[in-house]
């Protein structure tokens, strides 16, 4: 029981802000962010004995996660437009050229559509590999660099064509 | 590894370590400026990407797993406590069950004979008015008694004849003593008239109130304490 409290310390403390951030670029809500990771990591401390290696640990808790998400829309229908607004007040400071331009990037990933955006995120803060993010999102190989192609793409469009700055600012 | 080919990889996965993606990228300058301009891109996407966690996320989590596990401690302990409360039930039902078996008044008298040898040497002259006070407390009925003394008594005390509460008296016969067990009337009890083994013999017979159990070393003796018991027993 000790070895199963630490390996469950050692969880929380080493992975607890990747998902928190995972399930915020998910959600596009701090509260719930927060709520879905509550769950997911009850879930895996009841579940903990059925996590072989560590190393897994990650994608064994973004799994656990993606399903809590999933579970979420069951409950209800999730509302897009909150959604928004909660990007806009969350993350602005605009103080400077470099926050403004972080600004930007984050409402566009926030409305990125969600095949294109849950890749970027496995493999920006997840750090898997196409093969992983292929693995955990039942996808094939190629069809995960695609929408990595098509998520910066997109990204990079922004960021490039300042006319654009102006409007999703206003 | 052609241009296009080369983009595509790039922006699939700017920090792609293949070999011949990493070829391509230093084969031309102008890809090395593409691949640089994506990796700048990239490290931006990843700040941007890095919100604030809340600074007792951790804390919190671990709490909420603490609660959970007391919560499931306790209802493992609830769990057994049903389970010892159970098992305690079935005990005491058991029990009852057993008490309300039928009772053979006859084997248990010789058994209770032999198991209380010493009542058989002891002489407490016991009156009768002391015998019909253990009767009256015994039953809560006071018309269930000696009239007057019974011959001489030995001895007398309470006994439990398989849950049923009775009297254990010990009698003199005609030659030798005699036990007498007065037994509550009770719809489990068994009697039997006259009933032996080895050593004794016994010889059982129902009052209007009790069943009466006579256990002795000779006929005679029996005989001459139920005359006794029934001159003076009502």
């Amino acid at each position: 029981m000790v070895s199963k409290q630490r390996r469950y310390d050692s969880l929380v403390r080493a992975l607890h802000a990747d998902i928190y951030r995972f399930a915020y670029w998910l959600c596009g809500d701090k509260h719930i962010a927060e709520d879905i990771t509550q769950e997911t990591f009850l879930r895996a401390w009841r579940s903990l004995d059925s996590l072989k290696d560590e190393k897994a640990a990650k994608a064994w808790l973004i799994t656990i996660l993606r399903r809590e998400n999933a579970r979420r829309f069951e409950r209800k229908q999730f509302n897009y437009s909150d959604v928004e607004q909660e990007f806009i007040e969350d993350t602005f400071s605009g103080s400077t050229e470099e926050h403004a331009e972080q600004h930007l990037l984050r409402r566009q990933i926030a409305k990125l559509e969600l095949e294109y955006r849950e890749p970027l995120l496995l493999q920006v803060i997840g750090g898997f590999s196409g093969d992983e993010i292929a693995s955990l999102l039942d996808l094939n190989r190629n069809t995960v660099m695609t929408r990595l192609f098509r998520a910066r793409n997109q990204l990079k469009d922004v960021l490039e064509q300042p006319s654009h700055r102006g409007q999703s600012n206003g | 590894m052609d241009d296009l080919k080369f983009r595509r990889q790039a922006y699939s996965d700017p920090h792609n370590q293949d070999p011949e993606f990493l070829k391509a990228a230093m084969g031309s300058p102008e890809h090395d400026a593409f691949l640089n301009d994506l990796r700048k891109l990239d490290n931006k996407i990843e700040q941007a990407l890095k919100v604030d966690v809340p600074d007792d996320l951790a804390a919190k989590l671990l709490l909420k797993q603490q609660l959970q596990q007391h919560h499931s401690q306790r209802r493992k302990t609830g769990f057994a406590f049903a389970l010892v409360a159970s098992v305690a039930f079935l005990a005491g039902m058991t029990f009852t069950l057993l008490r309300m078996a039928p009772v053979d008044l006859s084997q248990h008298a010789l058994a209770h004979v032999y198991h209380e040898d010493k009542a058989l040497h002891i002489d407490e002259d016991v009156q009768f008015e002391q015998v019909n006070f253990q009767l009256a407390s015994l039953t809560g009925n006071p018309s269930m008694r000696f009239t007057q003394q019974p011959g001489k008594v030995f001895y007398s005390t309470y006994c439990d004849f398989q849950g049923v509460q009775s009297l254990h008296l010990v009698m003199q016969g005609e030659q030798g003593k005699v036990t007498l067990f007065i037994v509550p009337l009770e719809d489990r009890l068994v009697l039997e008239e006259a009933f032996a083994d080895n050593k004794y013999k016994g010889m059982g017979f129902a009052t209007d109130n009790a069943y009466m159990l006579l256990v002795g070393e000779q006929k005679q003796d029996l005989n001459f304490v139920k005359n006794e018991i029934k001159q003076s027993f009502i």
